[in-house]
């Protein structure tokens, strides 16, 4: 049989990685109210000890670009509903499995982390979280392809686990293998799923939303949960339902009162725009607020602009910021909260250009989800309300 | 401890223990038996221990294929069991002396004994390498992970404990408790609505305290909302039920994870032999013992071993002074990373990471080697072989004098 040497994880030495002194005082008191209940709130800390642990040695000895797979703001409506973590790097991805279990004995992968298919990784790591030592140990990894073709699916808790003795138990053969087999199969296929209306999205988020669920991952079937998290936004709203925070993403109470907290944690900022500059094109003479985000697209420095023309009319506008054009073939969508498109809802780059802009009439209430193809770095959808 | 001799000897005797020192050597008659009738029958009459142990080996593998608990393949275990005694009990022997600690040999014997079947799992023969080297090198970490994990048993709470147990282990414990599938079906949800309600809350998880009142209800309102999704759904309970439900789990667990180990005073062989030994009968499987011969011819006629040796050899004298003083610590004085961290008076992250790049350059070198030089097609596993490979050659490279590679007699 194809499985590494058993035994393996007590042969080779494993890597321990050390936390910051000062790691669990500072996440207790950020944690406090970012988590509906204890179980959650603990599943958070493993994964943040996990991921600030691993993160900072993948950077410094194997991949100086190695990202978390979202910013640390949306983080939490990861952990209050599932364990697990994901980083990018050179073209590939792994995920972060952390576990408290002294044993050693499994790893259990969170079904979400294989069959979603904008979750799913390359490699999955199991990593031993010792919060009271503050450190972590990385005890082995296994790939998509292994676990989804030679794991055991438990359908009581929704994972996929496979016996510590079949993980390659050394770190140093995941890089390795990377340069002297790069044809190995990593991924198996995943079945797509479903897309839910968007009606069916708000009952489900008012249900699953409510903070006396306490195990919302396996309250629905996995099909119809899986989709509805998958879409970034939703996930945002389900959690947000979960802990009890206001509408984060409201446009009209940012240009009121100012951007949300998580929204400029997320990297919004408003600016005032230049009269000069409106009058050249034609507007009235006063100073107008705009939205904007700063995004990298393909290694280039771009910025997203959202602006109110009034009447509830808004304009989109994506910039390139260095001295490059925007490439030719560079998209801007919008599409509706369900991720539907409608007419003129997308503009291209069909020769290089300075900017890229659409329009859009919306009606009160409205959810609006911009995207770009290329991906930005970090991509992480959201859902601007109107 | 008397060295045994005779090849009868080594595949049919047990140590034995008396106020942790070895006394003498147990025979155990029907392993005598089984490999005298092997010894009888076989052309093979000058073979080596290492002949033999590689075709119990072979004949553990053939029968691991089939039926996981057949007379044959447990009699293989045995004679391997037999056959591996003098390096477990140096492996034993080797931490309890590390150890500050007063420690018994007899219980490390046993705790390295007890993982034997995932030994012989782990040793592959075609990778060149004897299996008393990987056997010595898995019975040491083994002990050492035990250890490991008694440390934490000890100061945790049964509390604690729950949250720091794996899924799989928990079922086992309950399974040794000897509960049917539903109930350990209804034990699994409590707990699982145990870690969702109650958890550590700040620092010091180890100390986790009795859940309260409050607390137990909760628990038992979410198992009573979810107990429809097991097959067989139980009775509705109350906080008292989850209570009593977590504190035997939590003791069950405690005793999985450290056993408590049974007076190593009488003679312990691996073998619960005598009742499916007695109307065996045993014979030499021919083809097997082709197979072998076949194996070892093998083995001797590859040069790749002492290539292999040149390979490390040359990676290791490219190290700087640091990492040879670490891997002399590591392999040469059986030191954990944290130990070595406290006596270099730096951090264990350090040291890990330092192991873990000189591993690194090793493993490139003999991938590198056995891409060109031998036109291997590498994938992951074979690497994966590759490095417990280095493992074994640096811990005999560094250490063992008792291991020295025994020549075969042929």
């Amino acid at each position: 049989m194809n499985t590494p040497s058993g035994l393996s994880m007590f042969a080779i030495p494993q890597l321990h990685l050390q936390l910051a002194d000062n790691f669990q005082s500072q996440f207790w008191q950020q944690a406090e109210s970012a988590y509906s209940h204890p179980g959650s709130r603990w599943q958070a800390a493993l994964n943040q000890a996990c991921l600030e642990g691993f993160l900072a040695w993948i950077q410094v000895e194997r991949a100086a670009n190695a990202q978390a797979w979202v910013k640390a703001a949306s983080r939490p409506s990861f952990w209050e509903i599932v364990n697990g973590a994901a980083i990018n790097f050179d073209g590939g991805r792994v995920i972060l499995i952390p576990t408290p279990a002294i044993d050693f004995a499994e790893l259990r992968v969170p079904q979400e982390w294989i069959d979603l298919p904008s979750w799913a990784g390359d490699y999955y790591l199991s990593i031993y979280v010792n919060l009271d030592d503050g450190e972590i140990q990385v005890l082995g990894y296994t790939t998509h392809h292994q676990l989804k073709q030679q794991g055991h699916y438990n359908s009581s808790d929704r994972t996929y686990s496979c016996d510590s003795d079949d993980l390659n138990s050394d770190l140093n053969v995941l890089w390795l293998s990377r340069q002297l087999c790069p044809t190995e199969i990593l991924r198996a296929e995943i079945d797509p799923l479903p897309q839910i209306p968007l009606e069916q999205a708000e009952n489900l988020i008012t249900r699953l939303g409510n903070a006396t669920q306490l195990r919302p991952r396996l309250a629905v079937p996995f099909l119809l949960w899986g989709a509805l998290i998958e879409h970034s936004g939703w996930r945002q709203q389900l959690y947000r339902h979960r802990v009890g925070l206001p509408e984060q993403w409201s446009m009209s109470k940012w240009f009121q009162a100012g951007i949300s907290t998580l929204g400029q944690q997320l990297g919004w900022e408003m600016i005032a725009m230049e009269p000069a500059v409106v009058l050249a094109r034609g507007e009235q003479n006063t100073t107008t607020k705009i939205l904007l985000r700063q995004l990298t697209i393909a290694g280039q420095p771009y910025e997203l602009r959202v602006l109110p023309k009034g009447d509830d009319l808004w304009r989109f506008e994506l910039h390139s910021t260095s001295t490059n054009n925007i490439p030719c073939g560079v998209k801007l969508r919008l599409l509706t909260e369900d991720l539907l498109p409608f007419a003129n809802h997308e503009d291209i780059a069909l020769t290089a250009t300075d900017r890229l802009f659409l329009e859009v009439q919306v009606s009160p209430g409205d959810g609006l989800v911009w995207e770009t193809e290329p991906q930005p770095d970090l991509f992480d959808r959201e859902i601007l309300r109107f | 401890m008397r060295s045994r001799q005779s090849m009868l000897e080594i595949f049919s005797t047990f140590l034995c223990f008396e106020d942790d020192l070895v006394t003498r050597w147990i025979v155990d008659g029907k392993l005598r038996r089984s490999i005298q009738t092997c010894l009888g029958s076989s052309r093979e009459d000058e073979a080596s221990p290492r002949f033999w142990a590689l075709y119990w080996h072979q004949t553990w593998q053939a029968e691991a294929v089939t039926d996981r608990s057949s007379p044959l393949g447990k009699i293989a275990t045995n004679h391997l069991a037999a056959y591996l005694q003098e390096v477990c009990y140096w492996s034993a022997q080797k931490i309890a002396t590390d150890l500050s600690k007063k420690q018994l040999i007899s219980d490390f014997f046993q705790i390295a004994m007890i993982k034997l079947d995932r030994v012989i799992k782990g040793f592959k023969a075609d990778r060149g390498t004897e299996l008393k080297s990987y056997a010595s090198l898995a019975f040491t970490n083994a002990i050492k992970d035990t250890l490991r994990q008694r440390q934490e048993v000890e100061i945790c709470t049964d509390w604690a404990l729950l949250h720091k147990v794996s899924h799989k282990r928990s079922i086992e414990s309950l399974q040794q408790l000897g509960l049917n599938p539903d109930t350990i079906a209804a034990y699994i949800l409590a707990w699982e609505c145990f870690k969702t309600i109650y958890a550590p809350t700040g620092q010091g998880s180890r100390k986790l305290d009795k859940p309260d009142l409050a607390a137990l209800n909760a628990i038992a309102d979410l198992f009573n909302r979810e107990l429809g999704n097991l097959s067989n759904a139980p009775a509705r309970c109350d906080g008292e039920t989850i209570f009593q439900w977590l504190t035997t789990l939590g003791a069950a667990v405690r005793s999985f994870l450290y056993p408590t180990i049974v007076s190593a005073s009488q003679p312990k062989s691996a073998s619960d032999s005598s009742e499916f030994l007695d109307d065996f009968d045993f014979t030499v499987q021919e083809s097997l013992l082709t197979q072998t011969i076949e194996q070892e011819d093998e083995i001797d006629r590859d040069s790749q071993r002492s290539q292999l040796q040149k390979i490390l050899l040359r990676a290791l004298v490219k190290f700087n002074v640091e990492s040879q003083r670490l891997l002399q610590m590591y392999y040469g004085q059986g030191l954990t990373q944290k130990e070595i961290a406290s006596q270099l008076a730096t951090k264990q992250y350090t040291v890990s990471r330092r192991l873990t790049s000189v591993r690194e350059a090793l493993l490139t070198a003999l991938c590198t080697w056995s891409q060109t030089t031998l036109h291997k097609t590498l994938d992951p596993n074979v690497m994966n072989d590759l490095s417990v490979t280095i493992e074994e050659w640096l811990m005999g490279h560094y250490s063992h004098p008792d291991l020295h590679t025994e020549t075969s007699k042929r």
